[in-house]
């Protein structure tokens, strides 16, 4: 009798155990880098670009014009808020437009 | 050539990260075929768009197949801070705002509903961005933003009945377990009419083609709103809030907007006067095999084979031209998995002479919608369904 219990308490505590492994998940994401072109102004756009989001954002983009470039710089600041000075806004959109901007 | 030289660098950086990562199932992302491909938790390897939060795309060759399976279904984030693990014994879905009582619903809750199982095509509003021209910014996508998926769960009709709507809703808005970088970026809520909300096939999903959803697909359920582009489909829905006035939320007061015109287009690089909020999918068809610069044999049959879908009305008629859109035929449309599924054809070919040949697919809907034959524009890149052009070589037989 003493020996049924036991074994049923142990299924109970193993199923208990599966039950909450399948009612948690958990993930870890992959750390993905991508670098940006060597340049003037590299190192602001990589540390302030990547607070919200990988660089990836911008080297997948099709060449922008110095006008669209400086719009999306615009668009993080006055829309998301990006912590960004207007002095900065133009070193990184110089940089933007020098480097992922239509071939010269 | 300078994508591909800085990818090559991160696939370096990524070896070294891959030794280390292997014990948590998130691969870098590696170089195949010059696209960058990435493996993350749950997924198979897709094409790498972002890393952060992350945007991964399904390569073409899983369109040969009726169902995408749910390791390749094609992944979009808008804002960093995504959820990375969830506990059922804590995960609550709230519903409350203008509503006769609050509801706090557990999983188990959730399951106690009428299940609705139907098979319906998700698809990012910005698929196949990358083919606008003049191109425009944001995603850049091929084809690969959509899949064909047999979701399964609670239809929000009957939650929202158990809460009690009171006199006066007007929008019901829809947020998840995602949230912002920082404070000033605007959290991602999306918000449907209540007129919409209240369409029985709209469901709260728990099951993707029989199993829990993947954590970067939406566990532990996401809203599916069957027949419009996947912006509304919250992932990770943790609230559902009854307004009382109209949502002025940014992604939907000032996102995922197209111009109020007829075709959602305009001239390129124009303004439009009005936009209205993105809401069905535009009619579309791809053609899956055979690929796009690829060859076949002079005088040997083939099979055209793809794919036809609309936002919620069946797909009545594929066209299939093999000489540029000269001379069309009708295809013969697969198994009919309902109005929300896509469909499958095939066309039956036999090229004689060989040469260069152009293959085009147009599909029509059961309310007479279709393809345009150039690609229509607006800023955002939206709607794209131009009817596409797969130049194959047939070759002389034997060579």
């Amino acid at each position: 009798m003493k020996k049924i219990l036991s074994i049923i308490i142990f299924l109970l505590i193993v199923t208990a155990a599966a039950y909450s492994m399948g009612d948690e998940k958990r993930i870890a994401l992959p750390n993905i880098q991508t670098d940006l072109a060597p340049g003037a102004g590299r190192e602001k756009v990589s540390t302030l670009c990547n607070i919200c989001h990988s660089v990836d954002y911008i080297t997948m983009q099709p060449p922008g014009t110095r006008q669209q470039w400086a719009a999306t710089v615009k668009k993080m600041i006055k829309v998301f808020g990006a912590p960004i000075s207007e002095a900065d806004a133009e070193v990184i959109t110089n940089y933007l437009s020098e480097h992922y901007g239509p071939a010269k | 050539m300078e994508n591909y030289k800085l990818s090559r660098r991160a696939l370096l950086k990524g070896a070294a990260a891959m030794v280390a990562m292997s014990a948590v199932q998130g691969f870098p992302a590696e170089i195949f075929a010059g696209e960058r491909m990435a493996r993350f938790p749950e997924k198979t390897d897709l094409l790498l768009l972002t890393a952060r939060p992350p945007q991964l795309e399904t390569p073409m060759s899983y369109f040969k197949e009726m169902i995408t399976p749910n390791e390749a279904l094609f992944v979009r984030w808008h804002i960093s801070q995504i959820p990375t693990s969830v506990d059922l014994n804590s995960w609550r879905l709230k519903i409350g705002g203008n509503t006769e009582r609050e509801l706090s619903l557990s999983m188990d809750d959730l399951r106690k509903f009428e299940k609705v199982v139907y098979t319906a095509v998700i698809q990012c509003s910005g698929n196949s961005r990358s083919f606008f021209s003049p191109r425009v910014f944001g995603g850049q996508w091929k084809n690969g933003a959509m899949g064909n998926v047999t979701w399964a769960g609670a239809r929000l009709k009957d939650v929202l009945d158990r809460a009690g709507l009171k006199a006066g809703s007007v929008d019901i808005a829809f947020n998840g377990l995602d949230y912002p970088p920082l404070a000033s970026v605007p959290d991602l809520v999306k918000s449907l009419p209540v007129d919409k909300a209240l369409e029985s096939d709209i469901i709260i999903a728990y099951e993707m083609n029989g199993k829990p959803l993947p954590m970067l697909n939406g566990f532990p359920a996401r809203l599916v709103v069957p027949g419009w582009y996947a912006t509304y489909w919250v992932k990770s829905l943790s609230d559902i809030t009854v307004l009382s006035k109209p949502f002025d939320g940014f992604w939907v007061k000032t996102a995922y907007r197209i111009p109020d015109t007829p075709c959602g287009c305009i001239e390129p690089g124009s303004a439009p006067a009005k936009t209205i909020p993105i809401n069905r999918m535009t009619t579309r068809s791809l053609i899956v095999a055979p690929e796009g610069g690829s060859s076949v044999k002079a005088g040997a049959p083939v099979s055209i084979t793809g794919i036809a879908f609309s936002g919620g009305y069946s797909i009545s008629e594929v066209v299939v031209s093999t000489d540029g859109g000269r001379n069309w035929g009708q295809a013969a449309l697969g198994k009919d998995m309902g109005k929300y599924s896509w469909i499958q054809w095939s066309y039956p070919w036999r090229p004689e002479k060989p040469g260069k040949y152009i293959l085009m697919a147009k599909a029509t809907n059961s309310i007479g919608e279709s393809q345009p034959f150039e690609g229509l524009w607006n800023l955002a890149g939206y709607l794209w369904n131009k009817v596409e052009k797969n130049e194959v070589i047939v070759r002389q037989e034997g060579a």
